[in-house]
């Protein structure tokens, strides 16, 4: 009984919970700026686009594979959207469309390659990865881009996420609203796991492609369609990017991927695949940014929050070997 | 009748000749510090307009350039690659901003063998080996520092004197490696440390270590300090992480006023307040000042959430670039230009002198 409860993926959320509120704790006592609610709201507003690629690369990370494409593409489709919307003369919500749709399209060209052409995922997303970090340069002549901000028409999409309410006596109050979409975001994509086909035959993929082969599923098609699906949240993502920080820069981005990566791997998802839950990424991505916006609250900046993830990847990885998941 | 038409063929052909001789032809390198700020885009649009001027004046293409720049200002070793590129392409000058202050000393003494000069800009290439680099087109940027400390100053020179205790000001610097950066945000410290030593207040420093270890005159204990400066830096010049450093100081209770001493730092200010919503220009709030310019920073201090910001003039420094970089082609004395600054706020952001230095 001790034995199954150990290797149950409930268990490794369970723990990654107690880690989390270990961590806040930590941070709670030992500084007073911490304790505001503004920290847990400012938490919440940084973690949208790393959620969003971090959901979406669950998909592609169950099927045994990976997406290193992320990143670099998140900060293209963003640039391509504002490039849309300041020198096309294109409406936002048309750039948006567009944004999300570029996503979607190499999402779909790196499944392509993966399932179809039977590419190492680590280098057709490698490939993929440079190819947007290129483009996005190119179009925009290696010029930032704007989405609209504050004072220009169309700043309303930025409220999406960040809700500033001005009380009659003109305070401010910040209200996360983006916290909304992204919790219908999680049961949404939780329920396509685990209770569709398309999500059924992801974690099959991922633990015997053969035997879902045999039994006359197109594995090509469900496993295009689990990197189109990571090419669509990394759309989502760029939007989400751009309403948080309206001016984009080429160059950024790089590194997203590996967070996301990691927040996926905390989570409970088998880095062979086969397993893996959409709510235990969530909480591998709110514990990185616990640890991003707190460690700075205690005199310690960035670096420390990298040492400290990749510790805290490397036991979850270690529990996961432990756990025995595959011999189990 | 043969032997006149002769002659004058030839005069023609010398002429021609003599006048295609007396054509300057001239290829500059430019490698800046990227395209990431759109104060860097403001400075390449002014090497462009000027270079297209000069070469509209004399009727052909006199200057050609290669504009370049790294991805992001972390790209050390991008730029060293482009600083290659361009000392391989054997151009009449190289207008140079370096992200580094150490990596490109022996480039420069390449430079120096091939007489290739070099004309700074913006932070130009501190401790570049002497006989390098020929003259700057920069901000002064120490006395840009100072200048948004006076600005900061007269807002809440009575907030401080009214106070029950010490009172906060805080100061992100997107790092403490960059010439123009550090000396800026030195300028800032000394200033406010000047100013409160005219009203015998003492000024605690305290933060990022490069910062506390060059400030001149603050004082050594806490308990001492009527203000207390606190100096941030990020881990990555990004505006995400200077997001963090500003959330960190606009989180604490008795932060009157915060500094960010450039776009990034200043965008990463308003990116942490969007999620407080402590700044403004009442004395009951945050008193905010960036620097540069660009459309988030110019919409902020027309809706009032941040006070005010200095800005440089990156068009001017691009077009003075230009200038030195033909005078010392052409073998002309030169010597550093000071292409100023200003403080504005919303009252004066209308306003011909402010609005032709800002941009989006």
């Amino acid at each position: 009984m001790k034995k199954t409860l150990i290797r149950s993926d409930a268990f490794q959320r369970l723990l990654l919970a107690l880690v989390i509120l270990a961590v806040y704790g930590f941070f709670y006592a030992l500084s007073p700026a911490f304790r505001r609610y503004t920290t847990m709201a400012y938490i919440c507003n940084n973690l949208y686009y790393i959620l969003l690629i971090a959901i979406g690369v669950t998909f592609p990370l169950i099927t045994g594979g990976t997406d290193l494409s992320m990143g670099t593409g998140l900060i293209c489709y963003s640039l391509i959207g504002s490039w849309l919307m300041r020198i096309c003369g294109w409406p936002l919500w048309t750039a948006m469309a567009a944004t999300i749709l570029m996503g979607v399209m190499i999402g779909t060209v790196n499944g392509f390659g993966i399932a179809r052409l039977d590419i190492p995922p680590f280098i057709m997303t490698l490939g993929t990865m440079m190819f947007c970090r290129g483009m996005g340069s190119i179009l925009t002549g290696g010029l930032s881009g704007t989405w609209p901000n504050y004072l220009e028409p169309g700043a309303g999409f930025r409220k999406a996420f960040r809700l500033i309410l001005t009380t009659e006596n003109g305070q401010r109050i910040p209200i996360p609203l983006g916290m909304v979409w992204m919790i219908l975001i999680l049961i949404l994509m939780s329920f396509v796991l685990h209770h569709t086909r398309f999500g059924r035959y992801v974690i099959s993929i991922g633990s015997n492609r053969e035997a879902l082969k045999l039994s006359g599923v197109n594995v090509v098609k469900w496993h295009i369609l689990a990197y189109a699906v990571c090419g669509l949240f990394t759309g989502l993502a760029a939007v989400a990017y751009a309403g948080t920080f309206s001016n984009i820069t080429p160059g950024e981005g790089a590194g997203f991927e590996l967070n996301a990566i990691g927040a996926v791997i905390i989570g409970g998802t088998a880095m062979s695949g086969g397993s893996g839950s959409v709510f235990g990424t969530f909480l591998g991505v709110l514990l990185i940014s616990v640890l991003q916006v707190g460690l700075p609250f205690i005199g310690l900046n960035a670096d420390w929050q990298l040492l400290i993830t990749g510790c805290i990847l490397l036991g979850a990885v270690a529990l996961d070997q432990i756990r025995g998941r595959k011999g189990a | 009748m043969k032997r006149a038409f002769s002659i004058l063929l030839v005069l023609t052909v010398l002429t021609v000749c003599a006048a295609a001789c007396a054509e300057e032809y001239y290829h500059f390198e430019i490698v800046s510090k990227g395209f990431q700020a759109t104060y860097w885009q403001a400075v390449q649009k002014g090497a462009r307009e000027e270079a297209d001027r000069l070469n509209r004046e004399a009727g052909y293409e006199m200057i050609t350039m290669n504009y370049t720049g790294p991805d992001s200002e972390a790209d050390i070793t991008q730029q060293v690659q482009q600083f290659t590129s361009a000392l391989n392409a054997n151009p009449s000058a190289i207008g140079f901003a370096a992200v580094d202050q150490n990596a490109f000393r022996d480039l420069l003494n390449d430079a120096i063998s091939r007489k290739i000069p070099i004309v700074g800009f913006d932070s130009g290439v501190p401790g570049a080996p002497e006989g390098a680099v020929y003259a700057n087109a920069s901000t002064d940027n120490y006395a840009a520092g100072a200048v948004a400390a006076d600005g900061m100053w007269q807002k809440i020179e009575k907030r401080i004197e009214q106070a029950d205790g010490p009172v906060r000001i805080g100061e992100v610097n997107q790092d403490a490696t960059g010439e123009s950066v550090t000396r800026r945000g030195l300028g800032f410290i000394d200033r406010i440390i000047a100013l409160a030593g005219e009203k015998d207040w003492k000024v605690f420093v305290t933060g990022n270590e490069y910062y506390v270890g060059n400030a001149n005159g603050a004082c050594a204990e806490e308990s001492e300090a009527k203000i207390i400066l606190e100096v941030r830096v990020p881990a990555q010049p990004t505006v995400e992480l200077c997001a963090n450093e500003a959330f960190v100081l606009l989180n604490k209770e008795d932060l009157i006023a915060v500094f960010g001493s450039n776009q990034p730092a200043a965008e990463g200010i308003i990116s942490a307040d969007d999620n407080l919503c402590v700044c403004g220009i009442t004395d009951a709030t945050v008193i905010a000042v960036g620097f540069d310019s660009g459309a988030t920073l110019k919409a902020v201090i027309q809706m009032g959430i941040m006070y005010g910001a200095v800005t440089q003039s990156p068009v001017d420094i691009g077009r003075k670039t230009i200038d030195l970089l033909l005078a010392c082609a052409r073998g002309e004395p030169v010597e550093d230009v000071d292409t100023g600054c200003a403080f504005y706020t919303i009252e004066n952001i209308d306003s011909e002198e402010i609005a032709q230095n800002l941009y989006d």
